[in-house]
């Protein structure tokens, strides 16, 4: 069991550079997601991380070690590789206990913790078939076996479930969750995929540009994003971003008027001239209700007569999209709302929900 | 210190990058060793000898540029580059054909293909000190298959005749050979590309209305045009070496190889005139090497 | 797809395949057929012998008593000449009855299979190394190595065979039997390295870099994921490397006859083949059977190297 620490962490690619200075820590038994969009660095951190590239400057801390200068296999760690790696010329019992052989674990020892964890992962009836026989879901619990068996102070993960089905993807992520829990190592997971991030993490890290954009449990992430980028990368559909204008008491979109003293997450600023500043304005598509199905508040805002330009229906859920601004705006609605294309409604906002960011940095205000 | 400073210039290694650079010199240095030792520096040896006048015992005396002379002055020299022409030419030509023949008769899957694919590769893998003598034995004037065919069989040819005994028919004789031999590379290049071509391309052409010639001059071509390329640049790098296959089959065919081998090893000997060709071939074939490395390897 | 299920399109493509095969196979139907045809026969253009002779066969393999050979008439009156020393009658005598036509075919066999097998070892170990290095490991210079590898590997054995010679020469090995041996071995090494260096180089950089970090993972060094991992993974190529490096040496004529020509018990089968050639008229059957022979191993090792290719290893380990 170990914590990790990265202490200004650089990683150039010949002149290239693609970790820009990352500082994190990550305690004892957490489970850290590190998330964002393809190129954004998480891949290369995790793997500094594993040794398998060298980190360019800064500092990595495993437990009580620098680790820097230790080679890969002397560093205790676990890894669960995006397209699997199992060893194709051994069986799926070999390629369990390969590490545990390698270490010359002794023989009853071995036995016994093959049984417990192809009990765990259902892999008792494949132990003596290759990799090339299985499944692409049996691939990777074979792949989780392997990580697990050793012991290991670290768990990494380079998005083991890309490769999966949807549904298979949807089931593994929950057994991984359980695993973590039986378990409790310190865990790290890389993936683009917000869900992923926001169901499993204890705690989740934004990567944006070889930068850390956030640190933050799943829904302070959620609820409190630092900047457009955040608050667009993780929520599903995404947040809704328009332009608006703020004034000294109100926030102005498309004519709407909102009172500015329930914006409770906005700084407040009082030397705004009459003319106004221009900002951009985000509300997450959850947070729009019908309101004839919702009661209004002082905390809530009412956008009267908006008009629905098109309707998703998902099932529970139907995505209505309208016009803010001369930008389209999503909003989520329930089944309750029987609203046709083309008609107005009236839709309430949580006003504590509603978040200013700065128009050209794009940050929290 | 543990590995942990800022550089500016990219140059800085840490300890476990330089180790697997240490690691790959390590590797690499039997094979650096070796290959500099028997290839580079040899090559680099035939241009100083072909600055003297070498004796088959080693002896040499400095001649300066007088081997180069002595050969751009001598017709046999330009007989035998006349020669390595005509073969090049016969045999770059020959192989890409046969061997994009034989791809698109064997592109698609038929019972008994592994056995057809296992007996044209045999030409390729055979010996070819096996195989001359089944060659010389096909031409030869008495005995010979070919000869009874066009004498006897179709009187095509007045009188039986020693196709490889005269050195104008030999070298027709010898590219034949060479076809036969090296088609197979050829035809396994071409075939790994046309069976990458999507079978949507053939339809889509099909439904635009070409038929089966048409969809090849529209489709299959265009798409085999760089590997057909390829076959032509390792055909021309390989064939400006060949010598077995010449020397063995009718030693009478003076390409550039036999001639330098001539040179260095039989008659007057002469062998700082035989590095002179080398050098001179070493260059042709540098450019040929370039090319391909550039262009197909696309480093 | 062009027409092939008319029945005339058929009975074309079976015509065609009928001709590529044939005219592929005529001239090892012809080594064979006159290494099994009586003297009597070799002008019949029919490939099938009237009756089948294996004395060739035999003869080559040692497996028919040696001959007793005539002494010439004029040789023996040299040799009743009481003026000639004893010695030089011995050495005479020697020259004419020492089975003097029997081919030792087994040791120019042996021969070649020494060198060509030996250089084929060297060659892969070698190459396993430098194409692991090559296409694994980073460090500065390996491009052009890898370059480097290439350009030695297209230039022939022609323009290398003067300088070759001379410094064999310069260095005293091209005068002695053992040194020359060794400067054939040298060769037959480094004509066989770049290739197997390419080849390999290609293979590995197919297998997924992926196995060998999970190697490490768990727990093994590079060296130990190279002999656990990479190895096993790579052995059918190992083996078609090996065959290939294996068919150039047997193959190779040029400087077996530039280095080995004046050493008779070192001939190799190509050079033997050719002396046997051009020193006798009129033994069709014996050539074609040593040709036989010769091909043989290669045919064998041909046939048993397509087998093995076809199990590609890596699939189903990876995805993607």
């Amino acid at each position: 069991m170990a914590a990790i620490k990265l202490n200004n962490i650089i990683k150039n690619f010949d002149k290239t550079e693609v970790v820009k200075g990352i500082d994190l820590d990550i305690k004892d038994g957490e489970f850290v997601v590190l998330v964002g969009p393809s190129g954004c660095g998480k891949s290369t951190i995790l793997r500094m991380i594993a040794g398998l590239e060298q980190a360019t400057a800064g500092e990595i801390v495993i437990g009580e070690r620098v680790v820097n200068d230790i080679e890969p296999q002397n560093r205790n760690i676990a890894m669960v590789f995006q397209n699997y790696a199992l060893y194709p010329h051994k069986s799926v019992k070999e390629n369990i206990v390969f590490a545990l052989r390698r270490l010359k674990v002794d023989q009853d020892e071995i036995e016994r913790r093959l049984k417990e964890i192809s009990e765990m992962l259902q892999l008792d009836a494949l132990l003596d078939r290759k990799p090339a026989d299985l499944s692409g879901g049996q691939r990777q619990r074979v792949a989780m076996g392997r990580a697990i068996i050793r012991e290991a102070d670290v768990f990494l993960f380079d998005e083991p479930l890309s490769n999966l089905d949807s549904k298979l993807r949807s089931h593994m992520r929950t057994e991984i969750g359980k695993i973590h829990n039986k378990f409790g190592r310190t865990s790290v997971y890389v993936t683009h995929d917000q869900v992923e991030a926001m169901t499993l993490a204890d705690k989740v890290v934004v990567l944006h540009g070889g930068h850390i954009a956030q640190v933050g449990t799943p829904m302070e992430i959620y609820l409190n994003p630092v900047n457009i980028f955040v608050a667009q990368f993780i929520g599903s559909p995404s947040m809704n971003i328009v332009e608006g204008t703020l004034f000294n008491d109100h926030l102005e979109i498309d004519g709407y008027k909102l009172p500015r003293n329930k914006l409770t997450n906005v700084a407040y600023q009082s030397n705004i001239e009459g003319t106004g500043m221009l900002v951009k304005v985000g509300i997450r598509p959850d947070f729009f209700n019908d309101k004839a199905h919702f009661p209004a508040s002082e905390e809530t805002f009412d956008f009267k007569n908006i008009k629905i330009d098109l309707i998703e229906p998902m099932g529970f859920d139907k995505e209505v999209l309208f016009t803010l601004s001369g930008q389209p705006v999503k909003a989520r609605l329930d089944l309750r709302s029987e609203i046709k294309i083309g008609q107005n409604i009236d839709l309430l906002v949580d006003l504590s929900q509603v978040l200013i960011f700065d128009r050209e940095t794009e940050q929290r205000l | 210190m543990i590995g942990v400073s800022i550089q500016s210039t990219g140059e800085y290694m840490t300890p476990l990058e330089k180790a697997e650079a240490r690691f790959g010199w390590k590797l690499v240095a039997p094979t650096i060793l070796i290959l500099s030792l028997l290839i580079l520096y040899p090559l680099t040896y035939n241009v100083y000898l072909s600055f003297f006048d070498v004796q088959l015992n080693g002896s040499k005396t400095f001649v300066g540029f007088e081997n180069y002379l002595k050969l751009v002055s001598n017709p046999d020299y330009y007989a035998a580059i006349w020669t390595t022409t005509l073969y090049l030419f016969g045999t770059v030509v020959g192989t890409t054909l046969l061997g994009l023949a034989m791809a698109l008769l064997l592109r698609d899957p038929f019972k008994g293909r592994g056995l057809v694919n296992a007996a044209i590769m045999l030409p390729y893998v055979a010996p070819v000190i096996s195989v001359v003598f089944g060659w010389q034995f096909l031409f030869d004037p008495i005995s010979g298959v070919v000869n009874y065919l066009f004498v006897d069989v179709l009187p095509i040819w007045s009188e039986r005749s020693n196709l490889i005994g005269d050195p104008d028919s030999a070298l027709w004789v010898v590219v034949i050979f060479d076809v036969w031999k090296h088609a197979p590379i050829a035809y396994l290049l071409i075939l790994s590309k046309l069976v990458s071509i999507s079978s949507e391309q053939y339809e889509a052409a099909a439904i635009d209305g070409y038929g089966p010639i048409g969809r090849f001059f529209h489709v299959t071509l265009p798409e085999l045009y760089f590997v057909l390329a390829t076959v032509v640049l390792l055909r021309l790098i390989w064939n400006l070496n060949r010598f077995e296959d010449v020397y063995l089959l009718a030693p009478n065919v003076e390409t550039l190889p036999i001639f330098t081998y001539y040179q260095a090893f039989t008659g007057v000997i002469d062998q700082g005139l035989a590095a002179a060709t080398s050098v001179i071939q070493l260059a042709v074939l540098s450019v040929f090497i370039w090319f391909y490395i550039k262009k197909v390897m696309k480093w | 797809m062009l027409g092939k299920k008319t029945i005339k399109g058929r009975i074309g493509f079976l015509l065609a395949i009928l001709l590529l095969v044939s005219f592929s196979l005529l001239p090892f139907a012809q080594i064979l057929s006159t290494s099994l045809k009586h003297q009597y026969d070799w002008g019949n253009p029919s490939l099938i012998p009237q009756t089948i002779n294996f004395d060739a066969y035999k003869e080559l393999l040692g497996l028919t008593e040696a001959k007793q050979v005539e002494i010439p008439a004029a040789i023996q009156k040299i040799l009743n000449n009481p003026k000639l020393p004893q010695d030089k009658k011995e050495a005479i005598a020697a020259k004419y009855t020492a089975n003097d036509n029997l081919f030792p075919f087994g040791k120019y066999m042996l021969n070649s299979v020494i060198f060509s097998v030996g250089a084929a070892t060297f060659s892969l170990v070698f190459s396993v190394m430098g194409a692991y290095s090559i296409s694994r490991l980073r460090f500065k210079g390996q491009v052009v190595i890898q370059r480097s590898v290439l350009f030695v590997y297209m230039v022939g054995g022609v323009l290398l065979m003067v300088p070759l010679y001379q410094m064999a020469m310069n260095i005293g090995l091209a005068s002695s039997l053992w040194g020359s041996a060794l400067c054939i071995f040298l060769i037959y090494i480094v004509q066989t390295l770049p290739v197997g260096m390419y080849m390999l180089g290609n293979y590995f950089r197919g297998i997924p870099f992926a196995l060998e970090e999970a190697a490490m993972m768990d727990g093994c060094s590079r060296q130990e994921a190279i002999i656990k991992v990479v190895l096993p993974l790579s052995l059918p190529m190992l083996a078609t490397v090996f065959i290939y490096c294996f068919i150039i040496g047997w193959n190779e004529y040029l400087f077996a006859s530039v280095f080995l020509k004046q050493y008779p018990e070192f001939h190799t089968l190509p050079l033997a083949l050719q002396e046997l050639f051009v020193s006798k008229n009129a033994i069709w059957d014996r050539i074609m059977a040593a040709s036989m022979l010769t091909l043989a191993p290669i045919v064998i090792c041909f046939l048993f190297a397509s087998r093995f290719m076809k199990g590609g290893k890596t699939d189903g380990g990876v995805k993607g």
